[in-house]
């Protein structure tokens, strides 16, 4: 039950991106002028009204399962095999991490920022707290990645506005 | 006879062997580490050629337009993170044999067909170069729109257990695509007045988002009752794919070879669609289409094959008409230019010698790569034992290093946090990610194609209408999407058993 709870929410959620979407393609972007040139509202239109439909329609076969099937003992039909858990805070540590490390490179380098981002993540998301393993691996990918990229390939790495090394 | 004597005299030279290696070398690195790619690395060559003659000079920027096309399959088959979307239809199987302990089974595999591919098109490309190039530019933007739509209908071979999810995700990448500036007209879409919108997503950030950010999310997540105590991946051995293996899949070996060659020679198209179509056209003929994206080594023969095959492709109307078929080529073509030598019809009475040297400096390429990846797959293994959590920390790192160095643009990395995210919940509800990608490689051409097709016939459908090539394949769209419908309608009047497939 899970899953046809699941599949509702994405559902609605999926009608309500496309209505958003189409409308604001509608209200921002300008038609095309006619005679061939269908302009670049167009296809952008287009996707909104399909996924809409594709959005409804899974809504109308989300309600429709039979109460029957709800409670059918198969334990391999697919649409009874209970979704995977979405684990919300690691992916919304994760995606703060993330923007948080894009921030840094812009600010202070990819080599005071990478070391940084690596000892937050593996003390908050991994819990480590061996030392040799906070270091190793902080240090360990700042350096090696430094030296294979911007000495070894020639790609530069990130360079802070603030402050910078390396 | 003599000018390929001289050719020989010019390519195997120490200087001209080493560049090209160095070349494969520098192209494998690029094109298995996400969202680096090959382009990156030819334009980081291109300068070094400046000093050098001119077949070591092509050597080595061919050298890594061949390493990079191959590198890509390294990270898709490890990580199940596509190091070049190429590479994004050999993730479907190539990382399900990971999971079953067969990493390198998968990745000599998909060396030695990558070779193969390669070089049959290069075969193709010396035998057919001028009938070929004269049909490849007879696709006008109606037949290249036809047959990226056929593209699209392949969708339906990469939907998993659900159609109608598997369409989501593909308007999904389609949608994602249309995001930024508009390429006909200019006008900003959905950037909502923001200047790092208007440059829209890029596609590699957004694979890295795809694939990289949720492996990243679950290995974070994964709890220690969540282990599997069948380690099987840590149970790793080196070993190389069978010589029957390959014998019972030659016929699909040249089917995607041909394929794949067809598809580079058309300017625009690329390896992405190759390896998605080969992918598909595998997966229907097979005989057991079920397997597919469970582990069937089909599913990383094809796409493969194909997208290698594509090398050799688009050095048709590089070489005889001097259009770059992505921008990959345009940077080989920036060298052959910058060397002195034009291509275009009299290329090949001008500089004969040269382009025999060529030839054979492809063949060397694909020999320095087969060498390479069947070295490194002893190394490449090892990364299997590397704990998750750890090579996490380390995949998210080098994928920052990745989609910064794309743009130089931190928006980029907050771009690829956000997409991974989402994907992370859309595949929790059972949405592949794969049709998102494939939306996101063709969607562009689609649009401009369609558009471009309707301004020169000023709004008429009989540029479409009136070309056999349009029909056949629009046919060819509707018969797969058929196929689709009606095998998803006897699998729900059948119930049957169904094992799930993860996309991360």
């Amino acid at each position: 039950m899970a899953n046809r709870r699941q599949d509702i929410v994405l559902g609605a959620t999926l009608v309500a991106l496309a209505l958003i979407w189409t409308w604001l393609v509608v209200d921002t972007i300008p038609p095309g002028f006619g005679d061939g040139e269908i302009g670049a509202r167009a296809f952008p239109m287009a996707f909104g009204i399909i996924l809409l439909a594709l959005a409804a329609l899974l809504l109308v076969r989300v309600s429709l399962r039979s109460e029957s099937k709800a409670k059918s003992d198969d334990p391999t039909d697919i649409e009874l095999i209970e979704p995977d858990e979405i684990r919300w805070i690691p992916a919304i540590l994760l995606l703060a991490q993330i923007a948080l490390y894009g921030f840094l490179l812009e600010k202070i380098g990819f080599v005071l920022a990478t070391p940084i981002i690596v000892l937050l993540v593996m003390l908050v998301n991994l819990r480590v707290r061996s030392l040799s393993k906070l270091l190793g691996m902080s240090l360990g990918l700042t350096i090696g990645c430094w030296l294979i990229f911007e000495k070894v390939l020639g790609i530069y790495l990130a360079n802070g506005t603030w402050m910078n090394v390396g | 006879m003599d000018l390929f004597l001289q050719a020989l005299s010019l390519a195997i030279t120490p200087t001209a062997i080493a560049a090209i290696g160095l070349g494969a070398l520098v192209g494998l690195i690029f094109g298995s580490i996400p969202g680096l790619t090959f382009t990156v690395a030819l334009a980081l060559a291109l300068p070094i050629t400046f000093s050098m003659d001119p077949v070591p000079a092509i050597g080595l920027l061919l050298g890594t337009y061949i390493g990079g096309m191959t590198g890509g399959s390294v990270s898709a088959i490890l990580l199940g993170i596509p190091g070049t979307p190429s590479a994004a239809a050999t993730v479907l199987d190539g990382h399900p044999m990971t999971r079953q302990g067969e990493a390198s089974i998968a990745l000599g595999t998909a060396v030695i067909v990558s070779v193969f591919g390669g070089v049959f098109s290069l075969i193709v490309m010396i035998v057919s170069v001028d009938l070929v190039s004269r049909l490849a530019i007879g696709f006008g933007p109606a037949e290249i729109f036809a047959l990226v739509l056929f593209g699209m209908s392949t969708i339906c071979g990469l939907c998993g257990d659900s159609l109608l999810k598997g369409l989501i995700a593909g308007i999904l990448g389609l949608m994602i695509m249309t995001v930024g500036i508009d390429a006909i007209e200019g006008v900003p879409r959905m950037t909502f007045g923001s200047i790092n919108m208007l440059q829209g997503v890029d596609l590699l950030v957004a694979m890295i988002g795809l694939f990289a950010v949720p492996f990243v999310i679950e290995a974070f997540s994964e709890r220690p009752e969540d282990k599997p105590r069948d380690a099987r991946v840590a149970r790793v051995r080196a070993e190389l794919p069978k010589i029957g293996l390959l014998i019972r899949n030659f016929w699909l070996m040249i089917r995607c070879s041909v394929l794949g060659t067809g598809i580079g020679a058309i300017p625009g198209t690329g390896g992405a669609i190759a390896s998605f179509l080969a992918y598909d056209h595998a997966k229907r003929f097979s005989k057991k289409p079920e397997s597919f994206g469970k582990g069937n080594i089909e599913g990383v023969i094809a796409p493969e094959t194909a997208n290698n095959a594509v090398t050799g492709g688009t050095l048709i109307p590089l070489l005889s008409l001097g259009i770059p078929g992505d921008p990959a080529t345009a940077i080989v073509l920036a060298g052959l230019m910058i060397h002195g030598i034009t291509p275009g019809p009299a290329l090949f009475m001008n500089h004969a010698t040269e382009v025999y040297g060529i030839y054979v400096a492809v063949v060397l390429a694909y020999v320095w790569v087969l060498g390479l990846q069947l070295v490194g797959i002893r190394l490449f293994v090892h990364v299997l034992k590397i704990p998750r959590d750890m090579l996490a920390v380390a995949v998210l790192v080098l994928c920052a290093i990745g989609a910064y160095s794309i743009r130089n643009s931190a928006f980029d990395i907050y771009a690829m946090g956000l997409i991974g995210v989402l994907a992370y919940v859309l595949i929790a509800n059972r949405v592949p990610i794969t049709p998102i990608i494939l939306g996101m490689v063709l969607g562009p051409t689609l649009e401009n194609e369609f558009r471009t097709a309707m301004m020169l016939s000023s709004g008429s459908a009989d540029i479409f209408l009136t070309s056999p090539t349009v029909l056949v394949f629009f046919a060819l769209a509707l018969l797969v999407i058929g196929m689709q419908l009606k095998s998803e309608l006897k699998r729900k009047k059948k119930p049957q058993k169904k094992i799930e497939t993860s996309d991360a």
